[in-house]
């Protein structure tokens, strides 16, 4: 089954993913902030990760850097952020993510971008 | 392995050794300093200046070491005066995430300072400064917290300004709250975020 790690401070929003993605049979694990994500990765590897960008202690962006640079099996990451400008894409995608949506995401969207990158569920 | 006598920079070591106390000028010369130890301890021992504000507030928007940026940061809250609290304002505008995030949670411990500008950061033009100043809201402890957060959901344009409001309003919201949320709902219905969000919210509030 696919392990996907939600990065987000706000719970809601953590909620949010969480239901979309579990209902679709996705494994689903959560972290408030990018250290915690990268303990988590460093634990054990995940098939995706759903990034926000402002995040306290670690925001997604260097979140996503310390990630890539790590040797441990990569992962796609979804970012999603309030901040619909294209710089703010751009600096996502240098950071290493693979796609980049602004919130909030509908449902459909995310799981069409999820299966994209990892497949279905199992 | 021989003993190896550490090597310390001279600034340095006489930044952590000096207990004198400096004044203004001196201390903000050492501001601009080479060394971040220097500006670290330049920005800790401007506690006791209250002019200094203007300084700090010129360094932090451009200081690269974390560690002189919390000690900045920390320095304007102790000042907490109207150049501090406008130097907050200023990188909440910022592209820097880390500076931004800290910034807001300086502003988180100045509730009297930070309440009479309120209004006006929740009514700015700026999209982000707005969900920026919820996000202060967090942990602001001011009797207004409800009321600006309900106003937010009433009145705003933006769906994402809105969204972070909802997410609070669980946490801190009254039963004034839900009349506001059922009406969010209503403007928001096509949205499943909003109606997720604000749920979520309605039964953190409690009742039917």
């Amino acid at each position: 089954m696919k392990r996907i790690l939600i990065v987000d401070d706000a719970a809601t929003v953590r909620m949010y993913h969480r239901n979309i993605l579990e209902a679709a049979g996705y494994t689903v694990e959560e972290a408030v902030n990018g250290i915690e994500a990268i303990e988590k990765s460093l634990h054990q590897p995940f098939d995706l990760y759903v990034v926000d960008i402002n995040m306290p202690k670690l925001d997604g962006y260097g979140f996503l850097r310390e990630l890539r640079a790590l040797d441990i099996p990569q992962a796609p990451a979804i970012m999603v952020s309030t901040e619909a400008d294209s710089s703010d894409q751009v600096r996502a995608y240098a950071a290493g993510a693979n796609a980049y949506h602004i919130k909030p995401v509908k449902p459909g969207q995310l799981l069409t971008q999820v299966k994209l990158l990892v497949g279905a569920a199992r | 392995m021989g003993f190896v006598k550490q090597h310390r920079e001279p600034a340095s070591a006489l930044a952590e050794a000096s207990t004198e106390r400096r004044s203004f000028e001196v201390l903000a010369g050492e501001l601009q300093h080479a060394d971040p130890t220097v500006r670290r301890w330049a920005a800790r021992d401007l506690t006791d200046c209250p002019e200094a504000s203007k300084a700090l507030v010129d360094r932090l928007q451009r200081e690269e070491d974390n560690s002189v940026r919390e000690v900045i940061l920390s320095t304007l809250t102790t000042h907490g005066d109207d150049i501090a609290v406008g130097g907050l304002v200023e990188c909440l505008r910022s592209e820097n995430v880390s500076l931004r995030n800290e910034a807001i949670e300086a502003m988180k411990q100045l509730p009297k300072e930070v309440a009479p500008i309120m209004q006006g950061l929740l009514d700015d033009e700026d999209s982000d400064v707005r969900i920026f100043a919820v996000n202060v809201l967090e942990s602001l402890r001011h009797p207004e917290v409800e009321s600006w957060l309900i106003a937010v959901i009433e009145k705003d344009p933006e769906l994402n300004v809105c969204a972070t409001a909802v997410d609070l309003l669980g946490e801190v919201g009254t039963s004034a709250a839900r009349g506001p949320l059922g009406r969010l709902k209503a403007r928001y219905s096509g949205e499943p975020y909003i109606q997720f969000a604000a749920d979520v919210a309605l039964k953190r509030l409690g009742g039917d």
